[in-house]
């Protein structure tokens, strides 16, 4: 290569650095857990950073499958996240189905309850992660005013998003509520309780399928809720799969030699079989 | 063999005004015991300005400069200074020579990759001047070459080609020689070594003998003593004495700045990223402190690192003053580096060590962790804890340039797991139909309908050990709760595993 023609590839290197050094910057501001309906409660249609936000409902109602979409749309990001676990119930497996990337992830299972939400406080308010989880189910803590506006407050200091999973017998104060609840085997429903950025009352339901990364294929299936109260006599009335239609749906026989067909266990419970 | 000279003049003086800068300018002398009387073997330039000079007795100099200050001299100690000084330069040289207690040689071969040799000269100068001491360069063929050019040449960097050794010494003193090499040609009269060189070989040795003709031969530039690499101490660690004993903390981070900025420069120099250190505390007059410093991401940076010991120190109270200090690099690993981008600082993870240290100190390293994927049928045992060591993200504008991230390995991505978990499987009064489907079962209190069932998918295995499994389990959404995991065992009862929350 000659001078002229290395000159020119400096040059063109020199505009190319101006260049990227003159475009405007972006930063993150909000978190798009890519959750149909979820994202559009907020303003904005996404989770805005430097908040905290509690999910609120009974257990299987699809609060961690939620806020781990959170952490994975963080780790998406690049950003780091932290699940503080009160409880010590996080299946990271499952996690990593969800599309976490579990290298980013960092879980913190204190020892004694007190200490769950002073964890949070100091992984929220160093602003090293991006998105925060605590865990109180199961734990007894119930968090007071003073400690939700503490949370709120390092969780708007260091620009994470703060989720708190909480059981509806302990819910805790001064932070944006959202109460989530199993809908039958369509989905579950979210519903913001309380927001003081405006979208009270505010309602979604989101399908299992958009949660789960595998929905199962439900062979047995009831064909109608049954009516509220006591419980009617039990029948066994599961629609059977239609021969061809849905038989091997599932994992069934998805490892040959294995996974089999479940010998009955009506012999063995003295029920007769027909 | 090219070999490049560092002459720190005075070194164990200048290091001691590294470590207490108030000695700076001061008459200052580090005086040993020789025979049972007290002799001082160096003088920094304030004391020799008023006519202190090594060899002589402490008494003697404290009569010429009252206002002396006398310090011990350990042989050892600056040795092992000397030795850090020589592992910080091999950032820029793959191995370096001791020439205690004031200089060193280094492997000059890869100076191309610094600019040159005069450019490694000036590279090596400029870690020195970084660690606060004064140097002069010299790089020759021959050893001796290399030595007398640092110590007596005229300017503080000398590059002599390969064949102009002889002359380029031809102006040197004879004091340049060592002093048993040197007396006799002094006795003959002679000042320079070109004088020296001209001498007839012959005649040399015929007076002189064996010493004589070494003599001879260096004076020309004909020196075939082999360059030995130095031995890098398995062991990294730096240690300090405070003059007087720290009862804050103002002068115990200066120390500390201090060692952690060798500390820093031998693990840059051997290319390694300390991943756990451990500060240890001497207290005055006994009693010593440990403090653990662990970091998520390894680094050799100084600054990340005091940042950290700060942290720790602030939360720190003892009840004795500290005397001296040392840090002590438990584990090390490789360093990646860290890939500077355009419009970014050299920043580190402050923040993120910062906040792990406290943690860790307040909830025990094991609580935290990240979670590693195994490859197990065994559902609980599908994970273990580890290290936590976040991959760098890309900042600024390569991570505008590059795009979004790779997204992160699967795993099992296609089977659907819970992602809540219980520790232990509870076990669940389950109602079943005439062909063993699951009708009901009793939660939390309640009998609980089953709105809809999928599997069996069938785990087992470890049948090689003590605590074979075989397990059918089953995704059923329960009445008012929402889809549980629940499985068989070979035993016939059913287990609560796992909610999908």
């Amino acid at each position: 290569m000659d001078g002229r023609a290395s000159a020119a590839v400096v040059e063109r290197l020199r505009e190319r650095i101006q260049k990227l050094q003159a475009a405007p910057r972006t930063y993150l501001l909000s978190l798009r857990t890519q959750v149909a309906g979820f994202d559009q409660l907020f303003p904005g249609g996404a989770v805005p950073l430097g908040t905290a936000l509690e999910l609120c409902g009974e257990a299987a109602s699809g609060r961690t499958s939620l806020a781990l979409r959170a952490v994975a749309a963080a780790g998406r990001e690049g950003r780091l996240a932290a699940y503080v676990d009160g409880p010590r119930e996080l299946y990271p497996p499952a996690a990593a189905a969800l599309g976490v990337d579990l290298r980013r992830l960092l879980v913190v299972q204190p020892k004694a309850p007190g200490q769950l939400a002073w964890t949070a406080v100091q992984l929220c308010r160093s602003g090293a992660f991006t998105c925060v989880v605590l865990d109180l189910t199961h734990t007894g803590v119930r968090l007071c005013l003073a400690e939700g506006k503490k949370l709120a407050d390092a969780a708007f200091r260091g620009g994470s998003l703060l989720i708190l999973l909480t059981p509806p017998e302990s819910p805790a104060d001064g932070v944006v509520r959202l109460s989530t609840r199993a809908v039958g085997l369509s989905g579950l429903e979210v519903s913001v309780l309380r927001n003081r950025q405006g979208g009270a009352g505010a309602r979604a339901l989101i399908g299992w399928e958009s949660l789960c990364p595998a929905p199962p294929v439900f062979r047995h299936r009831r064909p109608e809720a049954p009516p509220e109260g006591e419980l009617g006599p039990l029948h066994p009335p599961y629609q059977r799969p239609k021969s061809g239609v849905d038989r091997d749906g599932g994992l069934c026989r998805s490892r040959p030699g294995r996974d089999c067909q479940l010998p009955s266990l009506a012999p063995s419970l003295g029920l007769s079989t027909h | 063999m090219r070999l490049c000279y560092l002459h720190l003049p005075r070194f164990p003086v200048q290091r001691r005004v590294v470590e207490t800068p108030s000695l700076s300018k001061k008459p200052l002398a580090l005086v040993e015991d020789a025979r049972g009387v007290r002799r001082v073997a160096f003088a920094s330039a304030a004391a020799l300005k008023l006519g202190v000079r090594p060899g002589m007795t402490l008494a003697s100099a404290r009569a010429l400069t009252p206002e002396l200050a006398a310090f011990d001299f350990s042989p050892q100690a600056e040795r092992a200074a000397l030795l850090s000084m020589g592992e910080a330069l091999l950032a820029i040289a793959p191995a370096f020579e001791l020439s205690a207690p004031d200089g060193l040689w280094l492997d000059a071969s890869a100076a191309a990759l610094c600019g040159g040799e005069e450019g490694l000269c000036r590279r090596a100068l400029e870690i020195c001047s970084a660690f606060g001491y004064r140097a002069r360069a010299a790089l020759a063929s021959q050893r001796f070459t290399a030595r007398a050019m640092a110590r007596y040449g005229e300017r503080p960097i000398e590059v002599v080609e390969v064949y102009e050794s002889a002359m380029a010494l031809s102006s040197l003193p004879l004091a340049a020689l060592e002093e048993d090499d040197s007396s006799p040609l002094a006795s003959l009269g002679l000042t320079t070594l070109g004088e020296a060189a001209a001498l007839p070989l012959g005649a040399v040795v015929a007076r002189l003998g064996a010493q004589g003709l070494r003599a001879l031969r260096l004076s020309r530039g004909e020196d075939d003593t082999p360059f030995t690499a130095e031995a890098l101490p398995e062991r990294i660690e730096e240690r300090i004495s405070l003059d007087w004993p720290a009862e804050a903390l103002e002068p115990l981070l200066f120390a500390l700045k201090t060692v952690l900025d060798r500390l820093g420069a031998r693990l840059a120099g051997r290319k390694r990223a300390a991943v756990r250190l451990v500060l240890t505390l001497r207290l005055d007059p006994a009693g010593e402190a440990e403090l653990p410093l662990s970091l998520a991401r390894p680094s050799a940076q100084p600054k990340l690192l005091l940042d950290l010991a700060r942290h720790q120190l602030s939360d720190l109270t003892l009840d004795k003053p500290i005397g001296a200090l040392w840090v002590r690099v438990e584990e090390h690993c490789e360093d990646p580096g860290q890939q500077l981008t355009l419009g970014d600082g050299p920043t580190g993870d402050a923040a993120l060590e910062v906040v792990l240290s406290r943690l860790c100190t307040a909830l025990g390293q094991e609580s935290l962790f990240s979670a590693r994927l195994l490859d197990r049928h065994r559902p609980e045992g599908g994970f273990a804890p580890g290290a936590f060591r976040p991959p760098e993200r890309p900042s600024g504008l390569a991570a505008e340039a590059l795009g979004p991230l790779a997204p992160p390995p699967d795993g099992e991505a296609s089977l659907a797991r819970p992602p809540r978990l219980f520790p232990r499987a509870a076990e669940l009064q389950a109602e079943l139909g005439e062909q063993g489907q699951i009708l009901s079962a009793r939660l939390l209190g309640k009998r609980r309908r089953v709105l809809a069932m999928a599997g069996p998918e069938r785990l087992c295995g470890e049948w090689w050990t003590d605590s074979p499994f075989v397990r059918d389990y089953y995704q059923v959404h329960l009445e008012g709760i929402g889809p549980v995991w629940l499985y068989r065992d070979g035993d016939g009862r059913f287990y609560l595993q796992g909610m999908f929350d």
